[in-house]
């Protein structure tokens, strides 16, 4: 009961971590509710073996991204489609000039692989290619080539999304 | 455009979402069932385990109360072929429960234990599936003809159809070949329609953690 209340208690605190890899894996609502409760359950399960030798926060980030790399869904809904209009909305006092660069750039890393999708989700995280790698289970040097090379993609994807715009 | 550009905007805006979970949202997640496959595959294993238990308990009721000789050792000798088929499931129903301390392993690990875990799976299952069939025959063959009593239950069905020995043989090699080849090809298919697909996702996933070292 106590293990419970205090592994509640750390999730609710980086419950943001769950957003994230949700929101960057699953581009409808209800898909990534399923993700959230399934990142969640595994989580759970998890938690006897966290013994506390990493931070918590990079504990949930390889159960997260874990469990959406092998998220199998049976009934799709319908197939993903990253579309501008995916990111997740933000309530707005005045426009913001970036906000279509960011939609654009969602939905370009939406055309991305599992894997590289994980690798974008921990560079944006700030981890270093070492973390990163041992994360990841590949070598520092790995994930810098990995890196440079779905950063250039980025780049022709939203050159292309502009293009057709 | 470039990543590196947006990284912080993009980290700050994907960590938002319309509902915001309370503690108690989050409690009432923890007792919902799971949807892995991995979960799934657990869930049937353990139906596999209650059935076999079923069997099992069944045959050696038939094999101990049947009046007939050759019915007792095949029924007996198959409650210890489901008795070795219940340690394999609860063998690989072991090797499924470490998925869970496994999700906190790097990725390429886990997509490696998970892949290894349903080839296994996928293996031994089949290895018992078509494992069964000339032990079933072989046993039929055997204690049929070394029956001291007749049985007729048999004869009523064998004896108008058949007026030779040598049809009746003819049909059991018959009967036997087309189910051998029937069970081989329907197995192979069944299992690759359950996991055939996921596996080759997660085989992608993990080609595509391949050192790229080289590359540099």
């Amino acid at each position: 009961m106590a293990a419970s209340s205090e592994f509640i208690t750390l999730l609710n605190q980086h419950q943001k971590i769950l957003y994230k890899v949700c929101n960057l894996y699953m581009d409808q609502h209800a898909d990534r509710e399923d993700l959230f409760q399934e990142i969640t359950l595994q989580a759970w399960k998890a938690y006897a073996n966290f013994r506390g030798d990493a931070k918590f926060s990079t504990w949930l980030y390889r159960v997260a991204l874990n469990t959406a790399i092998t998220f199998f869904r049976k009934e799709k809904r319908k197939p993903d489609i990253y579309t501008t209009d995916s990111l997740p909305d933000q309530p707005m006092d005045q426009p913001d000039p970036i906000e279509e660069q960011l939609k654009i750039m969602y939905a370009a890393i939406g055309q991305l692989s599992k894997i590289d999708k994980a690798l974008v989700m921990l560079y944006l995280e700030d981890y270093n290619y070492q973390e990163i790698g041992e994360m990841m289970g590949i070598t520092a040097n790995n994930v810098a080539v990995k890196m440079n090379r779905i950063k250039t993609k980025l780049k022709e994807e939203t050159k292309n999304q502009v293009a057709n715009q | 455009m470039d990543l590196d550009e947006l990284k912080y905007q993009l980290n700050y805006r994907l960590a938002t979402d319309h509902a915001d979970r309370s503690a108690t949202d989050i409690a009432s997640l923890l007792s919902k069932k799971t949807n892995s496959l991995i979960g799934k595959l657990k869930k049937s294993l353990w139906i596999e385990i209650g059935f076999c238990v079923l069997i099992m308990l069944l045959f050696l009721l038939i094999g101990f109360s049947s009046p007939y000789q050759s019915l007792q050792i095949y029924f007996s000798v198959f409650a210890v072929v489901a008795l070795l088929f219940l340690i394999i499931l609860v063998y690989l129903l072991r090797r499924t429960s470490q998925i869970s301390s496994n999700i906190q392993m790097p990725v390429k690990t886990n997509l490696k234990t998970i892949v290894s875990i349903i080839e296994e799976f996928m293996k031994r299952y089949f290895q018992f599936t078509m494992a069964l069939i000339p032990i079933c025959f072989i046993f039929s063959f055997l204690l049929g003809y070394n029956e001291p009593r007749q049985i007729p239950e048999l004869d009523k069905i064998v004896l108008p159809i058949f007026s030779a020995r040598w049809q009746v043989l003819l049909f059991a090699f018959l009967y036997m070949g087309l189910l051998t080849v029937g069970v081989y090809y329907f197995t192979k298919w069944y299992l690759r329609k359950l996991y055939g697909n996921y596996i080759e996702q997660l085989k992608q996933c993990i080609r595509e953690l391949g050192d790229e070292e080289t590359a540099i």
